[in-house]
């Protein structure tokens, strides 16, 4: 076997190990239990995301700028 | 599309829905240990009965719901033959136990942190019920749980009972 072609084979077979690194299984329904943790949502605390929303449109002046219709005005 | 991706396609679906168990098809078998015995309790011994089997877990807010209501369907069948099975899926037993001791129930609760069982049943999401017949096959599954699901059980497993009834 010539060098090239070993060479070859070698990245051939290191680019498939690496995309099998991105092949996941789904979790299954009943293997969720973490995943469904308080703590593991985007916005764990409702209250205080609510608070971080208030004080980011009004320092920034763009109300409605987290998904609402209509942002932008920064008059509220 | 090509013939061959057709049929892979087609193969692909087929390896999908045989792992499923369906309506009409015999329920598989466990043997599980409840969480207030020690010997396992096997689904076979309810043969004769219609049966009730539930999925659960204590992390899944649907399913918190459906145990006090699962405990008032126990309640007006007590008189039949019937039976619930739950199979309490979560990792930490301890999770479930702590569940049970705030909303007590009066039917059989069994534990499969390993999850095999759900996987044997094929599961396609949390809570899942699967009422099955006198002899054994599944009759009705139920994905999801919302309160008023009960009534459609109810008139369900009525229905299952008046059918062994007349068949004896």
């Amino acid at each position: 076997m010539r060098p090239e072609s070993r060479a070859r084979r070698l990245w051939l077979v290191l680019a498939a190990a690496l995309l099998g690194g991105c092949a996941a299984t789904p979790v299954a329904p009943w293997e969720r239990g973490r995943l469904a943790r308080w703590d593991m949502g985007w916005d764990p605390d409702p209250l205080q995301a609510a608070m971080d929303r208030h004080s980011h449109f009004s320092k920034e002046g763009t109300s409605g700028e987290i998904g609402a219709a209509g942002g932008g005005c920064g008059c509220n | 599309m090509s013939t061959r991706l057709r049929c892979a396609a087609i193969l692909l679906w087929v390896a999908a829905t045989a792992l499923a168990v369906e309506p009409g098809t015999p329920a598989p078998d466990f043997a599980l240990r409840p969480f207030d015995a020690t010997s396992p309790v096997r689904l076979s011994d309810y043969r004769g009965k219609v049966v009730l089997v539930d999925f659960w877990a204590s992390w899944c807010a649907p399913c918190r719901q459906s145990l006090p209501l699962y405990e008032q369907l126990r309640a007006g069948f007590a008189a039949e033959d019937f039976a619930i099975l739950a199979v309490n899926l979560d990792e930490d037993a301890a999770d479930a136990r702590a569940f049970l001791a705030q909303h007590p129930v009066k039917y059989i609760t069994l534990q499969n942190p390993q999850g095999d069982i759900a996987r044997a049943f094929g599961l396609k999401g949390m809570p899942s019920s699967y009422l099955i017949d006198r002899d054994g096959v599944v009759r009705e599954r139920h994905v999801g749980f919302e309160p008023a699901d009960i009534d459609t059980l109810k008139r369900e497993i009525a229905a299952l009972i008046a059918q062994g009834r007349h068949a004896s």
